[in-house]
Protein backbone atom coordinates (compact mmCIF):
# COMPACT_ATOMS: atom_id res chain seq x y z
CA UNK A 1 0.00 0.00 0.00
CA UNK A 2 1.60 3.26 -1.13
CA UNK A 3 0.41 6.57 0.25
CA UNK A 4 1.08 9.79 -1.65
CA UNK A 5 1.04 13.26 -0.05
CA UNK A 6 0.59 16.21 -2.40
CA UNK A 7 2.69 18.79 -0.58
CA UNK A 8 1.40 21.60 -2.77
CA UNK A 9 -2.11 21.08 -1.37
CA UNK A 10 -1.61 19.97 2.26
CA UNK A 11 -2.15 22.69 4.87
CA UNK A 12 -1.63 20.54 7.94
CA UNK A 13 -5.22 20.31 9.21
CA UNK A 14 -4.23 17.11 10.97
CA UNK A 15 -7.41 15.23 10.14
CA UNK A 16 -5.15 12.43 8.87
CA UNK A 17 -3.35 12.45 12.20
CA UNK A 18 -6.70 12.05 13.96
CA UNK A 19 -7.72 9.19 11.65
CA UNK A 20 -4.39 7.31 11.54
CA UNK A 21 -2.00 8.65 14.15
CA UNK A 22 0.59 5.91 13.68
CA UNK A 23 0.88 6.73 9.98
CA UNK A 24 0.68 10.53 9.68
CA UNK A 25 2.14 13.45 11.58
CA UNK A 26 2.01 17.16 10.79
CA UNK A 27 5.48 18.66 11.08
CA UNK A 28 6.62 22.14 12.08
CA UNK A 29 6.47 22.97 8.35
CA UNK A 30 2.67 22.69 8.51
CA UNK A 31 2.63 19.71 6.15
CA UNK A 32 1.80 16.12 7.02
CA UNK A 33 4.50 13.46 6.78
CA UNK A 34 4.45 9.68 6.62
CA UNK A 35 5.82 8.11 9.80
CA UNK A 36 5.89 4.63 8.27
CA UNK A 37 4.85 2.80 5.14
CA UNK A 38 1.51 1.59 6.35
CA UNK A 39 0.86 -2.07 6.79
CA UNK A 40 -2.15 -3.63 4.98
CA UNK A 41 -3.78 -4.02 8.40
CA UNK A 42 -3.92 -0.21 8.63
CA UNK A 43 -5.79 0.19 5.36
CA UNK A 44 -9.07 1.21 6.97
CA UNK A 45 -7.53 4.11 8.94
CA UNK A 46 -5.49 5.24 5.98
CA UNK A 47 -8.51 5.26 3.71
CA UNK A 48 -10.43 7.27 6.30
CA UNK A 49 -7.58 9.80 6.36
CA UNK A 50 -7.63 10.02 2.56
CA UNK A 51 -11.40 10.52 2.51
CA UNK A 52 -11.43 13.18 5.24
CA UNK A 53 -8.54 15.29 3.99
CA UNK A 54 -10.01 18.79 3.55
CA UNK A 55 -7.50 19.74 0.86
CA UNK A 56 -7.60 16.40 -0.99
CA UNK A 57 -3.85 16.10 -0.58
CA UNK A 58 -3.78 12.36 0.12
CA UNK A 59 -4.12 9.39 -2.18
CA UNK A 60 -3.46 5.70 -1.76
CA UNK A 61 -2.47 3.11 -4.33
CA UNK A 62 -3.82 -0.40 -3.94
CA UNK B 1 -12.54 37.74 -10.42
CA UNK B 2 -9.68 39.38 -8.52
CA UNK B 3 -8.68 37.56 -5.38
CA UNK B 4 -8.58 39.04 -1.89
CA UNK B 5 -10.44 42.21 -2.73
CA UNK B 6 -13.38 42.81 -0.45
CA UNK B 7 -16.51 43.14 -2.52
CA UNK B 8 -20.15 43.76 -1.64
CA UNK B 9 -21.88 43.89 -5.06
CA UNK B 10 -23.83 40.71 -5.80
CA UNK B 11 -26.46 39.43 -8.24
CA UNK B 12 -28.80 41.44 -10.46
CA UNK B 13 -32.11 43.29 -10.08
CA UNK B 14 -34.09 40.88 -12.28
CA UNK B 15 -33.84 37.71 -10.24
CA UNK B 16 -36.99 37.14 -8.11
CA UNK B 17 -36.61 36.68 -4.36
CA UNK B 18 -37.86 33.77 -2.32
CA UNK B 19 -40.89 34.87 -0.26
CA UNK B 20 -39.46 33.67 3.06
CA UNK B 21 -37.59 36.28 5.11
CA UNK B 22 -34.09 35.53 6.36
CA UNK B 23 -32.70 39.00 5.65
CA UNK B 24 -34.37 41.17 8.30
CA UNK B 25 -32.98 42.29 11.62
CA UNK B 26 -36.19 41.01 13.21
CA UNK B 27 -35.47 37.49 11.92
CA UNK B 28 -31.94 37.54 13.36
CA UNK B 29 -33.20 38.94 16.68
CA UNK B 30 -35.32 35.87 17.45
CA UNK B 31 -33.99 32.58 18.76
CA UNK B 32 -32.43 29.70 16.85
CA UNK B 33 -35.59 27.63 17.42
CA UNK B 34 -37.78 30.27 15.80
CA UNK B 35 -35.39 30.70 12.85
CA UNK B 36 -35.29 26.94 12.36
CA UNK B 37 -38.99 26.98 11.40
CA UNK B 38 -38.11 29.13 8.38
CA UNK B 39 -34.98 27.15 7.54
CA UNK B 40 -37.01 23.92 7.59
CA UNK B 41 -39.31 25.39 4.91
CA UNK B 42 -36.34 26.56 2.84
CA UNK B 43 -34.75 23.10 3.00
CA UNK B 44 -38.02 21.72 1.60
CA UNK B 45 -37.49 23.83 -1.53
CA UNK B 46 -34.87 21.22 -2.42
CA UNK B 47 -32.38 23.74 -3.75
CA UNK B 48 -30.65 27.03 -2.96
CA UNK B 49 -32.85 30.15 -2.79
CA UNK B 50 -32.27 33.82 -3.65
CA UNK B 51 -32.86 36.50 -0.99
CA UNK B 52 -32.52 40.29 -0.61
CA UNK B 53 -29.43 41.69 1.15
CA UNK B 54 -29.31 41.82 4.94
CA UNK B 55 -31.54 44.68 6.08
CA UNK B 56 -30.12 48.07 7.21
CA UNK B 57 -26.51 47.07 6.75
CA UNK B 58 -23.72 49.24 8.06
CA UNK B 59 -22.55 49.63 4.49
CA UNK B 60 -25.20 49.92 1.79
CA UNK B 61 -24.16 48.96 -1.75
CA UNK B 62 -26.73 49.81 -4.48
CA UNK B 63 -25.25 47.00 -6.53
CA UNK B 64 -25.81 44.43 -3.80
CA UNK B 65 -29.02 42.66 -4.88
CA UNK B 66 -28.80 39.78 -2.45
CA UNK B 67 -27.45 36.29 -1.85
CA UNK B 68 -28.12 32.62 -2.45
CA UNK B 69 -29.07 30.79 0.75
CA UNK B 70 -27.55 27.35 1.23
CA UNK B 71 -29.69 25.67 3.87
CA UNK B 72 -29.37 21.94 3.10
CA UNK B 73 -26.57 19.83 4.55
CA UNK B 74 -25.39 18.32 1.26
CA UNK B 75 -25.35 21.68 -0.52
CA UNK B 76 -23.31 23.24 2.29
CA UNK B 77 -20.73 20.46 2.08
CA UNK B 78 -20.58 20.89 -1.70
CA UNK B 79 -20.03 24.67 -1.54
CA UNK B 80 -17.35 24.15 1.10
CA UNK B 81 -15.48 21.71 -1.13
CA UNK B 82 -15.83 23.71 -4.36
CA UNK B 83 -13.40 26.41 -3.22
CA UNK B 84 -12.38 27.22 -6.80
CA UNK B 85 -15.99 28.10 -7.70
CA UNK B 86 -16.87 29.72 -4.38
CA UNK B 87 -14.22 32.13 -3.11
CA UNK B 88 -13.51 33.45 0.36
CA UNK B 89 -11.31 36.37 -0.75
CA UNK B 90 -14.18 38.79 -1.51
CA UNK B 91 -15.52 38.34 2.06
CA UNK B 92 -16.89 35.72 4.44
CA UNK B 93 -19.62 37.67 6.24
CA UNK B 94 -23.26 37.78 5.20
CA UNK B 95 -23.29 41.50 6.00
CA UNK B 96 -21.41 44.33 4.29
CA UNK B 97 -18.92 45.97 6.65
CA UNK B 98 -16.21 48.54 5.82
CA UNK B 99 -13.39 46.91 3.82
CA UNK B 100 -10.75 48.51 6.06
CA UNK B 101 -12.33 46.82 9.08
CA UNK B 102 -12.85 43.46 7.41
CA UNK B 103 -9.33 43.28 6.00
CA UNK B 104 -7.82 44.13 9.38
CA UNK B 105 -9.29 40.99 10.88
CA UNK B 106 -9.93 38.15 8.50
CA UNK B 107 -6.48 36.99 7.35
CA UNK B 108 -6.54 33.38 6.07
CA UNK B 109 -10.27 32.90 6.61
CA UNK B 110 -10.77 35.48 3.84
CA UNK B 111 -8.14 34.06 1.47
CA UNK B 112 -8.04 31.54 -1.33
CA UNK B 113 -5.20 29.31 -2.53
CA UNK B 114 -2.32 29.65 -3.16
CA UNK B 115 -1.83 32.38 -0.50
CA UNK B 116 -4.21 30.66 1.91
CA UNK B 117 -2.25 27.42 1.65
CA UNK B 118 1.07 29.03 2.50
CA UNK B 119 -0.15 31.16 5.39
CA UNK B 120 -2.24 28.46 7.03
CA UNK B 121 0.81 26.20 7.21
CA UNK B 122 2.56 28.76 9.41
CA UNK B 123 0.21 27.99 12.29
CA UNK B 124 -1.02 24.47 11.48
CA UNK B 125 1.36 22.51 13.71
CA UNK B 126 0.16 24.41 16.80
CA UNK B 127 -3.35 22.91 16.48
CA UNK B 128 -2.90 19.26 15.47
CA UNK B 129 -4.33 16.37 17.51
CA UNK B 130 -0.87 15.31 18.71
CA UNK B 131 0.02 18.85 19.70
CA UNK B 132 -3.21 19.08 21.71
CA UNK B 133 -2.17 15.95 23.60
CA UNK B 134 1.18 17.58 24.35
CA UNK B 135 -0.51 20.65 25.88
CA UNK B 136 -3.45 18.81 27.43
CA UNK B 137 -2.05 19.15 30.97
CA UNK B 138 -2.11 22.90 30.54
CA UNK B 139 -5.63 22.85 29.10
CA UNK B 140 -6.81 20.77 32.07
CA UNK B 141 -5.07 23.06 34.55
CA UNK B 142 -6.76 26.07 32.94
CA UNK B 143 -10.12 24.29 33.14
CA UNK B 144 -9.61 23.64 36.86
CA UNK B 145 -8.66 27.31 37.34
CA UNK B 146 -11.77 28.69 35.65
CA UNK B 147 -14.05 26.35 37.60
CA UNK B 148 -12.29 27.54 40.80
CA UNK B 149 -13.17 31.03 39.63
CA UNK B 150 -16.80 30.07 39.00
CA UNK B 151 -17.13 28.51 42.45
CA UNK B 152 -15.74 31.67 44.06
CA UNK B 153 -18.10 33.83 42.00
CA UNK B 154 -21.10 31.73 43.03
CA UNK B 155 -20.17 32.22 46.69
CA UNK B 156 -19.45 35.92 46.25
CA UNK B 157 -22.69 36.60 44.35
CA UNK B 158 -24.99 34.78 46.76
CA UNK B 159 -25.35 31.53 44.87
CA UNK B 160 -26.10 32.89 41.38
CA UNK B 161 -23.62 34.40 38.95
CA UNK B 162 -23.04 35.12 35.25
CA UNK B 163 -21.78 31.88 33.76
CA UNK B 164 -20.39 33.56 30.62
CA UNK B 165 -18.17 36.08 32.40
CA UNK B 166 -17.12 33.81 35.25
CA UNK B 167 -16.49 30.61 33.32
CA UNK B 168 -17.41 30.12 29.65
CA UNK B 169 -15.34 32.93 28.18
CA UNK B 170 -12.31 32.41 30.41
CA UNK B 171 -11.13 28.97 29.34
CA UNK B 172 -10.82 29.63 25.59
CA UNK B 173 -9.22 33.00 26.33
CA UNK B 174 -6.46 31.47 28.43
CA UNK B 175 -5.79 28.57 26.07
CA UNK B 176 -5.59 30.51 22.80
CA UNK B 177 -3.40 33.15 24.44
CA UNK B 178 -1.12 30.52 25.99
CA UNK B 179 -0.64 29.17 22.46
CA UNK B 180 -0.13 32.60 20.88
CA UNK B 181 2.01 33.97 23.68
CA UNK B 182 -0.04 36.92 24.92
CA UNK B 183 0.70 37.59 28.60
CA UNK B 184 -1.89 37.47 31.38
CA UNK B 185 -3.31 40.96 31.83
CA UNK B 186 -2.95 41.77 28.13
CA UNK B 187 -5.11 38.84 27.06
CA UNK B 188 -8.11 40.11 29.02
CA UNK B 189 -7.86 43.51 27.33
CA UNK B 190 -7.48 41.89 23.92
CA UNK B 191 -10.52 39.67 24.54
CA UNK B 192 -12.56 42.73 25.46
CA UNK B 193 -11.44 44.64 22.37
CA UNK B 194 -12.45 41.71 20.19
CA UNK B 195 -15.81 41.53 21.89
CA UNK B 196 -16.27 45.12 20.72
CA UNK B 197 -14.89 44.25 17.28
CA UNK B 198 -17.41 41.45 16.75
CA UNK B 199 -20.46 43.26 18.17
CA UNK B 200 -21.42 45.53 15.29
CA UNK B 201 -25.08 44.70 15.98
CA UNK B 202 -24.94 45.39 19.73
CA UNK B 203 -25.39 49.07 20.77
CA UNK B 204 -24.27 48.24 24.32
CA UNK B 205 -20.76 47.59 23.05
CA UNK B 206 -20.38 49.76 19.94
CA UNK B 207 -22.88 52.63 20.31
CA UNK B 208 -26.02 53.61 18.43
CA UNK B 209 -25.11 55.74 15.43
CA UNK B 210 -23.28 54.55 12.33
CA UNK B 211 -20.42 56.90 13.21
CA UNK B 212 -20.12 55.52 16.74
CA UNK B 213 -20.15 51.96 15.41
CA UNK B 214 -17.41 52.65 12.82
CA UNK B 215 -15.28 54.37 15.44
CA UNK B 216 -15.70 51.47 17.90
CA UNK B 217 -14.93 48.80 15.32
CA UNK B 218 -11.87 50.50 13.85
CA UNK B 219 -10.66 51.44 17.33
CA UNK B 220 -10.76 47.81 18.40
CA UNK B 221 -8.82 46.75 15.30
CA UNK B 222 -6.25 49.50 15.87
CA UNK B 223 -5.71 48.34 19.44
CA UNK B 224 -5.16 44.74 18.36
CA UNK B 225 -2.78 45.60 15.53
CA UNK B 226 -0.70 47.73 17.86
CA UNK B 227 -0.57 44.93 20.42
CA UNK B 228 0.44 42.42 17.73
CA UNK B 229 3.17 44.67 16.33
CA UNK B 230 4.62 45.19 19.79
CA UNK B 231 4.62 41.49 20.63
CA UNK B 232 6.09 40.57 17.22
CA UNK B 233 8.92 43.09 17.69
CA UNK B 234 9.70 41.60 21.11
CA UNK B 235 9.75 38.07 19.70
CA UNK B 236 12.11 39.01 16.90
CA UNK B 237 14.54 40.02 19.65
CA UNK B 238 13.77 37.10 21.95
CA UNK B 239 12.17 34.22 20.07
CA UNK B 240 10.15 31.62 21.99
CA UNK B 241 8.13 28.60 20.86
CA UNK B 242 4.82 30.50 20.69
CA UNK B 243 2.70 31.43 17.66
CA UNK B 244 3.57 35.13 17.71
CA UNK B 245 7.21 34.08 17.25
CA UNK B 246 6.24 31.78 14.38
CA UNK B 247 4.44 34.63 12.63
CA UNK B 248 7.13 37.21 13.42
CA UNK B 249 9.88 35.06 11.92
CA UNK B 250 7.92 33.46 9.07
CA UNK B 251 8.93 33.84 5.48
CA UNK B 252 6.47 33.23 2.67
CA UNK B 253 7.75 33.28 -0.90
CA UNK B 254 10.99 34.70 0.44
CA UNK B 255 9.35 37.63 2.24
CA UNK B 256 8.52 38.18 5.90
CA UNK B 257 4.93 38.99 6.79
CA UNK B 258 4.06 42.67 7.06
CA UNK B 259 2.89 44.07 10.39
CA UNK B 260 -0.59 44.35 8.87
CA UNK B 261 -0.57 40.66 7.93
CA UNK B 262 0.62 39.65 11.39
CA UNK B 263 -1.99 41.92 12.97
CA UNK B 264 -4.81 40.46 10.88
CA UNK B 265 -3.71 36.90 11.68
CA UNK B 266 -3.58 37.83 15.38
CA UNK B 267 -7.10 39.27 15.23
CA UNK B 268 -8.45 36.18 13.47
CA UNK B 269 -6.85 33.79 15.98
CA UNK B 270 -8.07 35.89 18.91
CA UNK B 271 -11.65 36.04 17.65
CA UNK B 272 -11.83 32.43 16.51
CA UNK B 273 -10.13 31.27 19.70
CA UNK B 274 -12.28 33.25 22.12
CA UNK B 275 -15.65 33.44 20.54
CA UNK B 276 -16.56 29.90 19.53
CA UNK B 277 -15.84 27.58 22.45
CA UNK B 278 -17.39 30.11 24.80
CA UNK B 279 -20.67 29.79 22.87
CA UNK B 280 -20.48 25.97 22.85
CA UNK B 281 -19.89 26.00 26.60
CA UNK B 282 -22.82 28.30 27.33
CA UNK B 283 -25.30 26.67 24.96
CA UNK B 284 -24.01 23.34 26.27
CA UNK B 285 -24.79 24.09 29.90
CA UNK B 286 -28.19 25.37 28.87
CA UNK B 287 -28.80 22.14 26.95
CA UNK B 288 -27.86 20.05 30.00
CA UNK B 289 -30.29 22.15 32.04
CA UNK B 290 -33.15 21.87 29.54
CA UNK B 291 -32.71 18.09 29.21
CA UNK B 292 -31.95 16.69 32.68
CA UNK B 293 -32.29 13.11 31.43
CA UNK B 294 -29.37 13.78 29.06
CA UNK B 295 -27.27 15.09 31.94
CA UNK B 296 -28.14 12.04 34.02
CA UNK B 297 -27.09 9.75 31.17
CA UNK B 298 -23.79 11.60 30.80
CA UNK B 299 -23.07 11.51 34.54
CA UNK B 300 -23.64 7.75 34.44
CA UNK B 301 -20.15 7.34 32.90
CA UNK B 302 -18.70 10.78 32.35
CA UNK B 303 -15.28 9.82 31.07
CA UNK B 304 -16.48 7.29 28.51
CA UNK B 305 -19.50 9.27 27.32
CA UNK B 306 -18.02 12.75 27.16
CA UNK B 307 -16.35 12.51 23.71
CA UNK B 308 -19.68 11.83 21.98
CA UNK B 309 -21.44 14.33 24.22
CA UNK B 310 -19.01 17.07 23.21
CA UNK B 311 -19.73 16.46 19.52
CA UNK B 312 -23.45 16.77 20.17
CA UNK B 313 -23.06 19.93 22.27
CA UNK B 314 -21.05 21.50 19.44
CA UNK B 315 -23.83 20.58 17.00
CA UNK B 316 -26.45 21.90 19.41
CA UNK B 317 -24.62 25.22 19.85
CA UNK B 318 -23.54 25.79 16.23
CA UNK B 319 -21.36 28.73 17.41
CA UNK B 320 -20.95 30.16 13.91
CA UNK B 321 -24.22 30.38 12.03
CA UNK B 322 -23.14 31.64 8.58
CA UNK B 323 -20.21 31.92 6.22
CA UNK B 324 -20.37 33.64 2.87
CA UNK B 325 -18.66 32.71 -0.38
CA UNK B 326 -18.65 34.52 -3.74
CA UNK B 327 -18.95 32.79 -7.13
CA UNK B 328 -15.72 33.06 -9.10
CA UNK B 329 -17.49 32.20 -12.38
CA UNK B 330 -20.86 31.25 -13.80
CA UNK B 331 -21.68 27.77 -12.54
CA UNK B 332 -24.45 25.51 -11.31
CA UNK B 333 -25.36 24.71 -7.72
CA UNK B 334 -28.24 22.45 -6.69
CA UNK B 335 -29.81 22.94 -10.12
CA UNK B 336 -29.66 26.75 -9.98
CA UNK B 337 -27.65 28.91 -12.35
CA UNK B 338 -25.18 30.93 -10.27
CA UNK B 339 -23.61 34.03 -11.83
CA UNK B 340 -20.05 35.23 -11.32
CA UNK B 341 -20.02 37.64 -8.40
CA UNK B 342 -23.12 36.23 -6.69
CA UNK B 343 -22.89 35.93 -2.94
CA UNK B 344 -23.56 32.44 -1.60
CA UNK B 345 -24.29 32.21 2.13
CA UNK B 346 -24.11 28.91 4.00
CA UNK B 347 -26.41 28.49 7.01
CA UNK B 348 -24.69 26.11 9.41
CA UNK B 349 -27.51 26.18 11.96
CA UNK B 350 -29.84 24.93 9.22
CA UNK B 351 -27.53 22.19 7.92
CA UNK B 352 -27.06 20.95 11.49
CA UNK B 353 -30.84 20.43 11.68
CA UNK B 354 -31.22 18.81 8.25
CA UNK B 355 -33.26 15.61 8.67
CA UNK B 356 -31.69 14.24 5.48
CA UNK B 357 -28.34 13.75 7.23
CA UNK B 358 -29.02 14.11 10.98
CA UNK B 359 -31.57 11.74 12.48
CA UNK B 360 -34.02 13.35 14.92
CA UNK B 361 -32.15 16.65 14.50
CA UNK B 362 -34.32 18.53 16.98
CA UNK B 363 -33.36 16.25 19.87
CA UNK B 364 -30.29 16.80 22.01
CA UNK B 365 -28.91 13.24 22.05
CA UNK B 366 -25.54 13.13 23.78
CA UNK B 367 -25.08 9.50 22.74
CA UNK B 368 -25.37 10.35 19.02
CA UNK B 369 -22.75 8.33 17.14
CA UNK B 370 -21.57 8.89 14.53
CA UNK B 371 -22.33 12.59 14.61
CA UNK B 372 -21.78 14.18 11.20
CA UNK B 373 -22.41 17.79 12.36
CA UNK B 374 -20.82 20.59 10.33
CA UNK B 375 -20.13 23.05 13.17
CA UNK B 376 -16.41 22.92 12.31
CA UNK B 377 -17.13 23.11 8.58
CA UNK B 378 -18.15 20.93 5.70
CA UNK B 379 -14.71 19.38 5.17
CA UNK B 380 -13.14 21.92 2.82
CA UNK B 381 -9.91 23.90 2.90
CA UNK B 382 -11.21 26.35 5.52
CA UNK B 383 -12.15 23.60 7.97
CA UNK B 384 -11.83 24.94 11.52
CA UNK B 385 -8.16 25.29 12.46
CA UNK B 386 -8.98 24.96 16.15
CA UNK B 387 -11.37 22.02 16.03
CA UNK B 388 -9.10 19.79 18.11
CA UNK B 389 -8.43 22.57 20.59
CA UNK B 390 -12.18 23.12 20.94
CA UNK B 391 -12.74 19.42 21.61
CA UNK B 392 -9.96 19.17 24.18
CA UNK B 393 -11.18 22.32 25.95
CA UNK B 394 -14.80 21.21 26.10
CA UNK B 395 -13.81 17.79 27.43
CA UNK B 396 -11.59 19.35 30.09
CA UNK B 397 -14.17 21.94 31.12
CA UNK B 398 -17.23 19.68 31.29
CA UNK B 399 -15.16 17.12 33.20
CA UNK B 400 -14.36 19.77 35.83
CA UNK B 401 -17.86 21.26 35.84
CA UNK B 402 -19.78 18.02 36.07
CA UNK B 403 -17.43 16.50 38.63
CA UNK B 404 -17.31 19.48 40.97
CA UNK B 405 -20.68 21.12 40.24
CA UNK B 406 -22.84 18.27 38.88
CA UNK B 407 -26.04 20.16 39.73
CA UNK B 408 -25.05 23.45 38.05
CA UNK B 409 -28.03 24.88 36.17
CA UNK B 410 -28.39 27.71 33.67
CA UNK B 411 -31.15 30.31 33.48
CA UNK B 412 -32.43 32.08 30.40
CA UNK B 413 -29.55 33.06 28.07
CA UNK B 414 -29.36 36.67 26.89
CA UNK B 415 -28.58 36.43 23.17
CA UNK B 416 -26.86 39.11 21.09
CA UNK B 417 -28.80 39.68 17.85
CA UNK B 418 -26.80 38.89 14.73
CA UNK B 419 -26.27 36.48 11.88
CA UNK B 420 -22.67 35.35 12.41
CA UNK B 421 -21.84 34.28 15.97
CA UNK B 422 -24.50 32.52 18.02
CA UNK B 423 -23.66 34.68 21.03
CA UNK B 424 -24.77 34.06 24.59
CA UNK B 425 -23.91 37.42 26.09
CA UNK B 426 -24.90 36.67 29.66
CA UNK B 427 -26.52 33.69 31.33
CA UNK B 428 -27.22 33.24 35.03
CA UNK B 429 -26.16 29.98 36.66
CA UNK B 430 -26.68 28.44 40.09
CA UNK B 431 -26.46 25.10 41.86
CA UNK B 432 -29.77 23.28 42.11
CA UNK B 433 -29.03 22.41 45.75
CA UNK B 434 -29.07 26.16 46.48
CA UNK B 435 -32.27 26.84 44.58
CA UNK B 436 -35.43 27.29 46.58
Amino acid sequence: MRVHIDTTRCTGHGMCEAAAEDVFEVGPDGITHLLIDPDPSQRREVEAAVAECPTRALSVEP
Amino acid sequence: MTQHVTRSASGNPDRPYDELDISSRAFWSTSADVREKTFALLRERGTVTWHPPFQDQLLEDPEDYGFWAVTRYDDLVEVTKRHEDFLSGPGILMENLPAEFVEAGQSIIGMDPPRHTKLRRLVASAFTPKQMRRINDRIQANAAMVVDNLIEALERDGGQTDFVAECAELLPMHNINDIMGVPDGERQKAAHQMKVGTSWNDPELVGETREEVFTSLLGAMGYMHQLASGLAAERRENPTDDLITALALAEVDGEVLTDHEIGAFFVLLTIAGNDTTRQSTSHGLRGLTDFPEQRAWLLGDLEARLPDAVEELVRWATPIMTFRRTASRDCELAGQQITEGDKVVMFYSSANRDEARIERPHELDLSRHPNPHISFGGGGIHHCLGNQLARFQLKALFTELLTRLPDLEAGEPELTPGNFFNVVKRMPAWRAQNAT
